[in-house]
């Protein structure tokens, strides 16, 4: 028993390779365990398994959007600092611009040895790459080059801040990673399953910066006092809701803390709507009534403006009013984010509520690739890609019945082709990678490759009569591997560039058909050698 | 039930320079036809929208509509230059999948448009009474990124597979032979799509990298057999085209019934990969056996001696 297990050795290693991906496959142990690649996700990875086995499935063939995208920005790199801190540096920079924030210049500091060098990004798009380069030298600094992009802490951050807004926004199973290419640009790559490409845009694309204006209108001159309330100074964020008439709103508090001798943000705001009343004339003792448009409103008005663009415009009650310029707000600082009345107001308010409690994020995406697939259109390509497989295989038994004519040499060949097929579905459960169109594709390929590399080892073994010394066999068998483990190389070596280069599918296609070459020259093809060996060699 | 024997073929009665014509005129004139390309629209294939930057939609009967897929109608809504605010350049009609696939070009954006805001041309579908199966939208500056890195892949594919060729046989002649036929097994193909009109994908990058892996397997087999073992150069040839003919037969029969089938599904990553590499491999078989085999003989009976 145990010596004919050492004689077949092989075989056996196939049988293990086999019996392990059924397992693999099919245990409930390997089932794809919730959330563990996705994230926060209440069900589902980053592929969903189809129930019957432990595969995952890929956008393609389950459906939902994929984008890749570059983050906007400049970054310059080696920037002495000469001394300053880092913040310093960045509100210096930012000083010399003039049409960006200081929210969108950061510095990073990267060796704090001669006064300090460090990264000095701007991620405003409005800022071309001169300007910004014009401003570093304006403010002082010396700096080795640019290029586009921005620093990793960025990068980290935003893809934080994408995978919360995902999370807030419950979609189950999505993904965010960087991606870099062989050029080395990274790439933020989003992976949302059955959703479709305008909604995951929307949801990302928008930069999500929150703040609260207060319009005064000066007997028709009017003006606003920008910025009263934003993003970091909301806390407590609600989720959307409807209220009287109709209203959504998003309920939000102030926040309420400073440091010792200034004003906290709640404060602010009550000074600055005891300020715009007064500046208004006081007409608000029942409220502030604001029209539709709020540019040709009689009485004074809060805007919301998401990023840079008012949103919406409301008024205030009596009751809230005087308890802003009371000043006894501050102690209760609920307020509500009203989005309107109109169609599509709940939804903004939902993407208000996401925006607050993810954050905005640190950079924008910039042009880049998106793609969709509907969760129908997925399952059918499912079952094509099946069809599609099963025919092509189907295809090369036909042509190896047709060459050898004997079924002891072809049906085992097909066979282990098959066998090869099934390790591979084994890997694929094993490491969780979720099977797509290309990975359907490197399948096929390895059955190709697979059964090539058998008709050389059938060849070589039946040429120049029977084979009927295990001597003989094992020597011919020698001689065909070489020629199989050369080919299986420059396989190899020819994939490899796919794995590597950021060509979005395609590192599935090589990475499967690299994996399937080297099970094949490992495990299933010596089998194959020693199968035909027990059934042409009388001993 | 007919057998398939490899043919034997005659060499002896052509001499090195009748065998090498055909796969060096075949092999010309895929160059002229990529040099033509290339002069013409300044790329040496036409690149799909990975590449280009553009937009594709897969459009399916919509639950609302009662637009029926694959009438003249259908077709008519598609190519009525209201529905989509950007004119498509293309209209395909996959039978297989009753589904439309509609492609739009960057250079057909309306004047002043950002460069890759296609606009809501998924919406515009639907409003036409379609339902969106599928959207996939590339920005032209983000294309032209994939561009230089599949070209560089494939380069780099090819140097790392002829230096391991080099590294095995450590003969001149033996080796160029291989790297030559694998040039050549990568070029035809390509000129090939080109008069097919099939656009270059990341999909074909693929299949051509999956070309140099396929087609070096036949060439190191005739190598092998001819420089590693003792016996008559005509048989070793022989034995070596039996096997081989049959291999890359059965890849061939492999890719053609892919490329059908994911033809009439309107797969087109698996059509493609399909085309080329049942393409490469019928100039590999034309390569391997008139164009190695002759600087093969030619080394076997003369390179040898000197």
């Amino acid at each position: 028993m145990i010596d004919s297990i050492k004689r077949h050795w092989r075989v056996g290693l196939l049988v293990v390779a086999v019996l392990a991906a059924t397992v693999v496959l099919f245990a409930p142990q390997f089932a794809p365990t919730a959330g563990a690649e996705g994230i926060g996700a209440d069900d589902g990875a980053n592929g969903t398994a189809d129930g019957l086995t432990n595969l995952q499935f890929g956008l393609d063939l389950d459906g939902g959007t994929r984008i890749r995208a570059p983050l906007v920005g400049y970054t310059a790199t080696d920037v002495a600092f000469q001394g300053d801190d880092p913040a310093t540096v960045a509100s210096n920079v930012a000083g010399e611009l003039s049409n960006t924030t200081s929210t969108s210049v950061n510095a990073e500091l990267r060796d704090p040895a001669e006064g300090g060098t460090g990264a000095v990004e701007v991620t405003d798009t409005n800022v071309s790459e001169t300007e910004f380069t014009a401003a570093i030298e304006a403010a002082g600094y010396t700096y080795e080059g640019v290029r586009p992009g921005v620093t990793e802490e960025t990068r980290e951050a935003t893809i934080e801040v994408i995978e919360g807004k995902i999370n807030e926004a419950g979609l189950s199973g999505g993904s965010v990673r960087e991606i870099v290419d062989a050029n080395g640009r990274s790439f933020v790559l989003i992976e949302v399953p059955g959703e479709d490409r305008q909604d995951v845009e929307e949801l990302i694309a928008e930069r999500g910066t929150v703040r609260i204006d207060i319009f005064i209108p000066n007997d028709g001159n009017g003006t606003r006092n920008r910025g009263v309330v934003t993003q970091d100074d909301f806390e407590n964020v609600g989720t959307a809701s409807r209220g009287q008439s109709n209203q959504a709103y998003v309920p939000v508090s102030v926040v309420d803390t400073a440091p010792e001798g200034q004003a906290t943000p709640a404060q602010q705001l009550q000074q600055a709507v005891s300020q715009a009343d007064a500046a208004a004339g006081n007409p608000g003792t029942d409220g502030w009534r604001c029209t539709a448009d709020y540019a040709e409103s009689e009485e004074p008005c809060l805007l919301l403006v998401v990023d840079g663009e008012v949103v919406n415009s409301f008024g205030m009650d009596g009751d809230l009013l005087r308890s802003m310029t009371s000043g006894s707000w501050a102690n209760d600082p609920g307020f509500r984010l009203t989005t309107g009345t109109a169609e599509g107001s709940f939804e903004r308010a939902q993407q208000i509520s996401i925006n607050l409690r993810a954050g905005a994020l640190p950079a924008e995406l910039g042009d880049g690739s998106s793609s969709y697939i509907s969760p129908t259109q997925g399952e059918q390509f499912k079952t094509y890609s099946l069809i599609t497989g099963i025919l092509s295989v189907f295809a090369v038994a036909g042509m190896v019945f047709l060459r050898y004519r004997e079924p002891t040499v072809a049906l085992p060949m097909i066979v282990t082709a098959l066998t090869e097929v099934y390790t591979l579905l084994g890997f694929a459960a094993l490491l969780g990678y979720p099977l797509d169109l290309a990975v359907i594709a490197g399948f096929i390929a390895v059955v190709g490759t697979g059964v090539d590399d058998l008709v050389i080892i059938a060849d070589e073994v039946m040429s120049e009569g029977d084979v009927s010394s295990k001597k003989v066999f094992d020597s011919r068998f020698r001689r065909a591997f070489w020629v199989i483990g050369a080919a299986a190389a420059t396989t190899i070596i020819a994939m490899s560039p796919l794995m590597v280069l950021s060509l979005g599918d395609l590192s599935g296609f090589a990475i499967f058909t690299i994996l399937g070459v080297l099970i094949g020259v490992l495990v299933t093809r010596p089998a194959y050698g020693d199968i035909l060996r027990m059934l042409l060699t009388d001993r | 039930m007919v057998a398939i024997e490899v043919p034997e073929v005659e060499y002896t009665d052509y001499t090195n320079r009748q065998l090498v014509a055909i796969p060096l005129a075949v092999l010309a004139v895929a160059l002229v036809i990529l040099g033509g390309w290339y002069l013409a629209t300044g790329a040496p294939a036409d690149l799909g929208v990975e590449f280009t930057g553009g937009a594709e939609l897969r459009l399916s009967a919509s639950e609302t509509s009662d637009l029926e897929m694959g009438t003249p109608e259908a077709r008519a809504r598609l190519e009525d230059p209201d529905t989509f605010s950007i004119e498509p350049s293309s209209v395909q009609y996959v039978p297989g999948d009753e589904t439309y696939i509609v492609t739009f070009r960057p250079e057909d954006l309306p004047q002043g448009a950002e460069s890759g805001d296609f606009g809501d041309i998924a919406g515009e579908a639907e409003d036409a009474g379609f339902a969106v199966t599928g959207e996939d939208i590339v920005s032209p500056s983000f294309g032209s990124g994939v561009q230089t890195q599949a070209l560089g892949g494939v380069v780099i594919a090819f140097l790392g597979m002829s230096v391991l060729v080099f590294a095995m046989f450590r003969t001149f002649i033996p080796s160029i032979a291989v790297v030559i036929s694998a040039f050549s097994d990568i070029v035809i193909p390509v000129a090939v799509m080109n008069l097919l009109g099939i656009e270059m994908t990341l999909g074909t990058v693929a299949a051509l990298l999956m070309i140099i892996g396929y087609s070096v397997d036949s060439d190191i087999l005739l190598n092998n057999s001819v420089l590693r073992r003792t016996g008559d150069f005509y048989e070793s040839v022989q034995r070596a085209m039996r096997t081989g003919v049959t291999m890359t037969i059965t890849s061939i029969a492999a890719m053609i019934v892919m490329a059908i089938v994911a033809w009439i599904f309107g797969i087109d990553l698996l059509r493609n990969i399909g085309v080329i590499l049942a393409v490469g491999l019928c100039a590999d078989l034309m390569n391997t056996y008139l164009l190695n085999v002759s600087l093969l003989r030619w080394y076997s009976f003369e390179g040898v001696r000197r």
